[in-house]
Order: structure tokens, then sequence, then C-alpha cells
């Protein structure tokens, strides 16, 4: 089965905030709305003994989506290559699924009085380019691909990192497929179990 | 989160309209009250109109939701169902009172209207329970949703019964204080339990607990003693039931955040 997701390693992100910019020209998001948000944690810690990541946060692309569960009209759903997704022509605006998203990463189009969020950029890799935000990654910190493709660069990047530095966020029983690598020496993982 | 008002007002009174008609049936089964069975089943239905039209203006794109029947396992789906089952159930109760039909069709009716509307004000609020939101995913929500419109729903039947003068069943008082208890202890669990106590203090224990629960059992109690003064002693008892209801719901929308937000330090 295809698991499409974005994996980053945070050991290498700079905290420049290029993906979330990337990800708003690319998908023409609006003033205030995010698909993708970077979110400073930290810092932390008592001088000199501080540290700080920055964690960028969008669709966690979950095994059990919630959200998917939750819509009433099937407009939040999960297409043939395993991708959560949301047509907005079959969205009545109910927001359940901003609220049953465990982070928050939905959005929405005060103009078209619906709810979007990250598409993993599929206008782009469907033509077999990378999402905006991995292509505009300055520090080489975020990998597309195929979790079940051992040849992908998401699963090629999982399998690099060291061992027990692959975090995901808070799983309440959804399942988050994005994975982030944090080894301790950069900072100590706080954004979930 | 932001009190979502709709949803708030949609939950609210079509619960007091499901224990509306939960009050018609006793009366109905119990053959008392008979000149308040017409006028009560009308404002139930009315009240149970008026929430479910509220629940509309939620959507951003009510022209689109009989995409809802697609996927009749949500929520929403499930609400809306109940919601048109009673509306049902209640149209042919009134048809068959005024067409003076048998007491056994008539008891069939109102039996299913009142199940129908009990379970829509439980079903409304389990709704909301969800994973990702910790203070929800609590079967004391769906608990607090039921039982905060309780005392609501009789205090409406007496309010109609008190404004037609009709001699009421002495058992209704005794509901009333039943209710009013029901609806402080559910809504004080939930306080407890969902982990939020923040805001608690007014829309929890004021509002809802005093306000809402032990007042309309106060009021219960005195209807009992003075059935003379119906009207009056009704008519408060569904405005505090009806404020505390209100409280309720507007405690589960301020007190929420994800999950997510626990995890992160800044």
């Amino acid at each position: 089965m295809t698991r499409n997701c974005i994996v980053v390693d945070l050991n290498r992100c700079i905290g420049c905030f290029a993906c979330e910019i990337a990800c708003k020209t690319e998908n023409d998001i609006a003033l205030g709305e995010h698909w993708c948000k970077v979110i400073t944690e930290g810092p932390t810690g008592t001088f000199p003994d501080i540290e700080e990541y920055w964690l960028p946060t969008m669709c966690q692309q979950c095994k059990d989506a919630p959200c998917v569960n939750v819509c009433p009209t099937g407009a939040s759903y999960r297409s043939d290559d395993n991708v959560v997704l949301v047509d907005k022509s079959k969205c009545i605006g109910c927001k359940y699924c901003l609220m049953a998203c465990p982070y928050g990463v939905r959005s929405w189009n005060a103009e078209l009085k619906c709810v979007e969020k990250c598409t993993l950029c599929s206008q782009l890799t469907a033509v077999g380019e990378k999402p905006a935000c991995v292509a505009a990654c300055c520090g080489e910190a975020r990998f597309y691909g195929d979790l079940d493709d051992p040849s992908s660069d998401a699963s090629k990047a999982l399998a690099a990192a060291k061992s027990g530095s692959v975090h995901r966020l808070t799983d309440v029983g959804n399942g988050p497929s994005t994975a982030y690598i944090l080894d301790s020496s950069i900072a100590t993982w706080k954004s979930g179990d | 989160m932001a009190i979502q008002w709709s949803l708030v007002l949609f939950t609210a009174l079509t619960g007091l309209a499901g224990w509306m008609f939960a009050a018609i049936a006793v009366s109905e089964f119990k053959g008392t009250m008979k000149d308040a069975a017409f006028p009560a089943g009308l404002v139930a239905l009315i009240v149970l109109i008026v929430g479910g039209c509220c629940s509309v203006t939620h959507l951003s794109h009510p022209d689109r939701m009989l995409g809802a029947l697609g996927h009749p396992t949500s929520g929403i789906f499930t609400e809306a169902v109940l919601v048109g089952l009673v509306a049902i159930c209640a149209i042919v109760y009134l048809i068959l009172l005024k067409r003076d039909a048998s007491a056994g069709a008539r008891k069939a009716c109102v039996a299913l209207a009142a199940v129908f509307g009990i379970a829509l004000s439980f079903l409304a609020g389990s709704s909301y329970m969800m994973s990702s939101r910790p203070s929800w995913n609590t079967f004391a929500l769906p608990l607090g949703y039921m039982g905060t419109v309780i005392p609501a729903g009789i205090a409406a039947y007496l309010a109609v019964a008190g404004a037609k003068k009709v001699e009421v069943d002495g058992i209704f008082p005794t509901l009333l204080m039943v209710g009013g208890i029901i609806a402080a202890l559910t809504a004080a669990i939930y306080a407890a339990v969902s982990g939020t106590m923040a805001d608690s203090v007014l829309y929890i224990w004021v509002m809802a607990v005093a306000i809402g629960g032990l007042l309309p059992a106060v009021l219960g109690y005195l209807a009992k003693k003075k059935p003379a003064s119906m009207l009056t002693y009704a008519s408060v008892a569904l405005i505090c039931a009806v404020v505390g209801s209100v409280a309720f719901r507007c405690f589960m929308w301020v007190s929420t955040t994800s999950i997510d937000n626990f995890f992160h330090t800044i």
C-alpha cells in the first residue's frame, strides 16, 4: 500500500520558514491561514545549556484519519493513492474536521467557505516534481515519498536516521504517518509521545 | 475555541423538544392532562424545527447538505435523521389528536417521538466525542447534553399546561425536581471528569448546576406545594433550565483545546 508523506529532518532544519512561504505561494493560501506552519519549540533550559528546534507542522496523513471519519459528506476523503484530501465541492462547512484533527493543521478558506489543507502538492507530484515545501528547503531537511517504498527519499531518510531519533506527533489512535528526525544531541523531542 | 452559537442553540432546543415529547408521552400513557397534549405537542414541534434551522445556520454550504445522505455513519447524519423522525412522529401525533384517533395509535406515536427525542439529546453530545479533544472525549459529555435539557422539556410542558389552565398531574412537579437534580449532577460530573476547570465557576457551577439544575428542582418542589401558581413556577423553571443547558454547551466550547497544544513549549 502506498503511504506518501513528508519526513522532516529537524537536525538539519535552520528555522528559515521557507517551507511555510513556499506552501503559501504555491497553493495561494490566504493571509493568516497555513497548510504548513513552522512552530518554534523553545528555547528551553538554562544558559549555557539551552536548546531549540523548529517543527514544521502540516497534514500528518494519518492512517486512521479522524477528519475523514467525521466528515458527513465525504468531502474529506482518501484518494486512490492513499493521500488524505479535501474535495472542496462537497464541503458543507460544518468544520467537524477542524475539531477532529488532533494537530490543527486544517485551515478555513473564507472566500470559498470551505475547509482545505496540505495536499502534498498533488498538482506537482502528479507530474514528477517535489512538493513546494520540499523543493524550497535550503537545509535539505524535508523529504517526500512513499514510506512503503524503500527507494523513496522519505524512506531513505528514515533508514539513515539514528536509532531513537525518529518521532511522530502525539498519536491518539489516528496513526500519523509524517515522521520527524531529531537526535537528542541537537535537542530533546518535546512535541509528542 | 469560540462558542458556536448555532450548535449551542440547535442542541439545546432540539433536546428541550425531545424531553417535552417525553413529558407529553407520560401524560398520554397515564391518560391525564389531555387538553395540554395538542398545544404542548405543537410548541415542541415548533421548538424542534427552530432548533433544526439553527444547525443549518452553522453550515457555509447548506445547499450541499444532501451529500450527507451518502455517509450515514457521521454524527451530523444521525442528528439530522433523528430530527426528521421526531418531527414526523410529532406531526402524525398532532393529526391523531385532532382526529380523535385511538389511544393506542396516539401512544405509539408520542412514545416514538419521545424515544427519538431523548436519543437525539444524547447523540447530539456524543458527536463531539473526539480523541483529538481530551475534554470532550468522555461519556460525561453526552450525558450532560441529555441531562441538562430534562428540566427544560418538563418545565416547558408544564408552562404550556399552566397557560392553558389545564389541571396538572401531580407526577410532573416531582419529575421536574428529579430532572433538575439530574441536570445539576450531569453538569457537575462533566466539569469534574473533563479535566477542564477553566471558566467552570460561572458556566458550570453557577449557571448550569445552580440556575439550570437546582433552581428548577426547587421550583418543582414549590409547584407541587402550590399547583395554583404552576404557570409562574414552570415559566421561571423553563428560563432557568434553558440558561443552564445553554451555559453547559458554552462551557464545552470555551474549555476545549486540541491534544497537540499540550505538547508545544511555546
